[in-house]
């Protein structure tokens, strides 16, 4: 039996997650507010986790005089099948131009240059303009070290190898009271008490078979969420990338992205048997969206049309090898590491889980419908609607990682007494947590492997409603598996136990995507439903919302408002007036 | 799990583990089934999924981006993540110890505390003398001093030049070559203070503590070059004192 030890620390504000939102919410808040007392949570060590760190695009932003945030906001909408809450995507496009102007210039960024000196912009899928700023193919690495190096600097506290496991409502009902952390080194509960508290852990659909999102992702914010009341919204818009290593079950580099770009650069993906088959599906062949590239490889692979270890096949031969190596050096020399040749050979891809577009409810200002809990980043929904662009996810984490921090500095006193945590409430998620720890070991990894091919199977790229019906139940018993498995092993920095607690958040937040998925009965952007394939009337566009019920995630649908741009009327092909 | 070796080298790595704590410890056998992709992080995987479930190691972003992972692998410091294990075992033995030159925490995890205090010393940062201008700046990109910043960033923060480093090891005040090259970044950025880096490059511990061995260099999984922005800090700190400027 472990007694748990609980230690309190008190901040004005507590901030949960350390990538692109939480960095520039830790900046913008005690710059502006210099007297509050501001805590930072992060699962590992500060600037090595999360996932702005891996973007290699870049960050969508108009700031050529020949472009506009108008055009940028048109893109992101149409791109967002009409689903965005339009006040989100028009506050990321206006917000963006500041914030790279910013990371430029404040944090020292130092994004590439075009021949005449100007700031370099690519271009990216699904825009009608080249505005992506970018830093060779790494740009992440550049901001996130940019933004990490200047909160070192600052009387910030680093809460490091701490992850978050509930937030902590006000005793009274009024506001927030903290969260309740575990500090993963010493296997000590650490009770944070904040009036304010930042919700930026980053979502990631890492209980997919195949998945990108860097391996401390467990979508532990939304569960907290969840677990908090809150509503989440499009939780059904899982994006998948179409092109991530095929390496079977052996490696943890299974699933992790190859470069977008090669496709773009003429790369063909090839069957089994050595065809192509893009050409098929789409008149632009392997450069069609990611959507349309993904269902195909799907489908694909559900005729069995696959390599030896369950995927199909990326193919550069055909191309100037010197021109592949030049334009992907960082992708050619992962490659080899791993052991095979992307010039010159077949590498096994197949379709991976990306991002989730869906995630708390939320306001331009970082505000949500609780009192003092605050939202940024891939935990919210509602700023890519059904489909995220290429380059808007690191715009916008920063842009409403950065609106956060203003707005709690306005908000936060400094020094004032946090309310009251609910003592049964911070009682209970210390028992849940500890909970593995006293039962007797059991094979999680079973639980896990079930999760992620069920996952990948029924809440996939192509869904259908029997599928998703079927799956609620078998994730209930799933995460009833989980519940009931112990972990040996001990408190102090055990990543099994972490794994345990990861796997918790993840089949509730996979419960809730399927909830949301079976709601929606249309097809739109990542979410296709093979029983009902057609889009809607987009005019009449609803996007989901998902809230917890007792311990069963329960789905409504709201109409989505169009204030700034309207869907062409049926009919009309491109877009509005 | 320990024993004597007799499993034949294509069925099974013989995986020698550091595990102990700030207090001591020592090493652990394991037997992990080949897999001709495998990766270090993934041998560590292995074990802790199927033999030892407290084994502590460190590890996030999987493809080498975030330089959380990096360990000693039969004596040399590597990133996990990207270091396949048939290539660098020695007849089908590895033998993984924390990362040299940090205080262990647990296992296979170090504290980068130290490293980070390092950065931190030798202004690793962006800290312009003026305020911020409200325009991006126009800078060619073959400017000659915007080549070094390019060749000098992207570091990924991963610690094996610090490992690699003998300077650290014989003087801890040293800031080291992770820390040196973020100043040498800083010093070719003409929107920084550069004179202002330049100065926290040369106090105690900093670039003159360095004894030009290369093993940074050398072993640096992102090819930088931080021995390199070493010697371009001394002939700049050089070119700087000749002119009365420090």
């Amino acid at each position: 039996m472990v007694t748990p030890s609980i230690e309190t620390t008190t901040v004005d504000v507590l901030i949960l997650g350390a990538g692109g939102a939480g960095l520039l919410a830790a900046l913008h808040c005690h710059d502006a507010a210099p007297d509050l007392s501001i805590a930072i949570a992060v699962k590992g060590l500060l600037g090595k986790c999360g996932c702005t760190r891996m973007v290699q695009g870049g960050y969508n932003v108009a700031v050529d005089p020949a472009d506009s945030v108008e055009r940028h906001f048109r893109d992101t909408i149409e791109g967002g099948q009409w689903l965005n809450d339009q006040e989100l995507a028009w506050t990321l496009v206006t917000g963006a131009v500041e914030r790279v102007m910013e990371l430029e210039n404040r944090w020292g960024c130092f994004f590439d240059r075009a021949a005449d000196g100007r700031v370099h912009q690519k271009a990216f899928a699904g825009q009608s303009f080249d505005r992506t700023v970018h830093k060779g193919s790494l740009t992440g690495i550049e901001i996130i070290n940019r933004l990490a190096e200047q909160v070192l600097a600052r009387s910030i506290l680093r809460l490091e190898d701490h992850r978050a496991l509930d937030l902590l409502p006000a005793r009274d009902g009024n506001g927030m009271a903290g969260a309740l952390l575990l500090d993963i080194r010493r296997g000590v509960f650490r009770l944070v008490r904040a009036g304010a508290v930042l919700l930026a852990t980053g979502g990631g659909p890492s209980m997919y078979r195949y998945h990108t999102p860097s391996g401390d992702k467990s979508t532990d914010g939304l569960a907290m969420a969840l677990r908090a009341g809150l509503f989440l919204r499009d939780m059904e818009m899982v994006q998948f990338h179409p092109t991530g290593l095929a390496l079977g079950p052996a490696t943890r580099a299974t699933g992790t992205i190859i470069e977008e770009g090669l496709r773009g650069a003429g790369g063909h993906l090839l069957r089994a048997d050595g065809a192509r088959f893009m050409t098929d599906y789409d008149p632009r062949g392997e450069r069609a969206t990611r959507d349309i590239v993904s269902r195909a490889m799907a489908g694909e692979m559900r005729r069995g049309n696959t390599g030896p270890r369950g995927g199909l096949f990326l193919s550069m031969a055909h191309l100037d090898p010197a021109m592949v190596r030049r334009d992907f050096r960082g992708m050619v020399d992962r490659c080899a590491d791993l052991g095979f040749d992307l010039v010159g050979g077949l590498v096994e891809v197949t379709p991976t889980a990306h991002y989730l577009m869906g995630g708390v409810m939320f306001r331009p200002d970082g505000t949500t419908s609780m009192p003092g809990l605050y939202a940024a980043g891939e935990d919210t929904g509602g700023v890519h609607g059904a489909n995220r662009l290429g380059g808007n996810g690191v715009a916008n984490s920063t842009v409403f990682g950065g609106r956060a921090g203003d707005t709690i500095a306005r908000h936060a006193v400094a020094g004032a007494a946090p309310p009251e945590p609910d003592p049964a409430v911070v009682e209970a998620a210390v028992t849940a947590a500890i909970r593995p720890l006293s039962r007797p070991a059991g094979d999680l990894y079973h639980h896990r492997e079930r999760l992620l091919d069920l996952m990948w199977e029924q809440v996939g790229i192509i869904r259908d409603g029997a599928g998703l019906a079927g799956a609620l139940a078998e994730l209930e018993e799933i995460g009833a598996g989980i519940e009931a498995t112990g972990v040996a092993g001990g408190p102090l920095y055990n990543p099994t136990w972490q794994d345990r607690l990861n796997l918790g958040n993840q089949v509730l937040v996979a419960r809730a995507i399927a909830t949301a998925a079976l709601a929606r009965t249309d097809s739109r952007g990542a979410h296709y439903r093979a029983d009902h394939p057609a889009a809607g009337p987009l005019d009449e566009t609803t996007h989901t919302v998902v809230r917890l019920e007792g311990d069963r995630p329960v789905a409504g649908l709201c109409p989505v408002a169009f204030p700034r741009l309207r869907p062409p009327p049926p009919g009309c092909i491109g877009g509005a007036a | 799990m320990s024993g004597p070796d007799t499993a034949l080298p294509d069925t099974a790595l013989v995986v020698d583990l550091w595990r102990g704590d700030a207090g001591g410890g020592g090493l652990v056998r394991y037997r992990v089934p080949v897999d001709p992709g495998q990766t270090i992080l993934d041998v560590l995987t292995w074990v802790q999924r199927h033999a030892e479930p407290g084994l502590a190691y460190r590890f996030a972003c999987r493809v080498g981006m975030c330089g959380s992972c990096a360990v000693m692998v039969n004596g040399v410091p590597r990133w996990a993540c990207r270091t396949r294990a048939i290539p660098v075992a020695r007849q089908g033995r590895l033998e993984i110890r924390p990362l040299r030159h940090f205080p262990v925490i647990r296992d296979l995890v170090v504290d980068f505390e130290a490293f980070f205090a390092r950065w931190r010393r030798a202004l690793g940062r962006f800290a312009p003398a003026s305020p911020p201008p409200d325009a991006l700046a126009v800078i060619a990109p073959d400017a000659s001093d915007r080549q070094l910043v390019d060749a000098a960033i992207e570091c990924i923060g991963c610690g094996i030049c610090l490992a690699a480093c003998d300077s650290v090891g014989a003087n801890p005040d040293y800031l080291g070559p992770a820390a040196l090259n973020r100043a040498w970044a800083a010093v070719n950025d003409r929107r920084d203070d550069t004179m202002g880096h330049l100065r926290a490059a040369a106090r105690d511990g900093g670039v003159h503590a360095c004894h030009a061995q290369g093993s940074c260099r050398r072993f640096c999984p992102v090819g930088r070059d931080p021995a390199g922005a070493i010697v371009g800090l001394k002939r700049r700190l050089l070119v700087a004192a000749l002119k009365g400027r420090l």
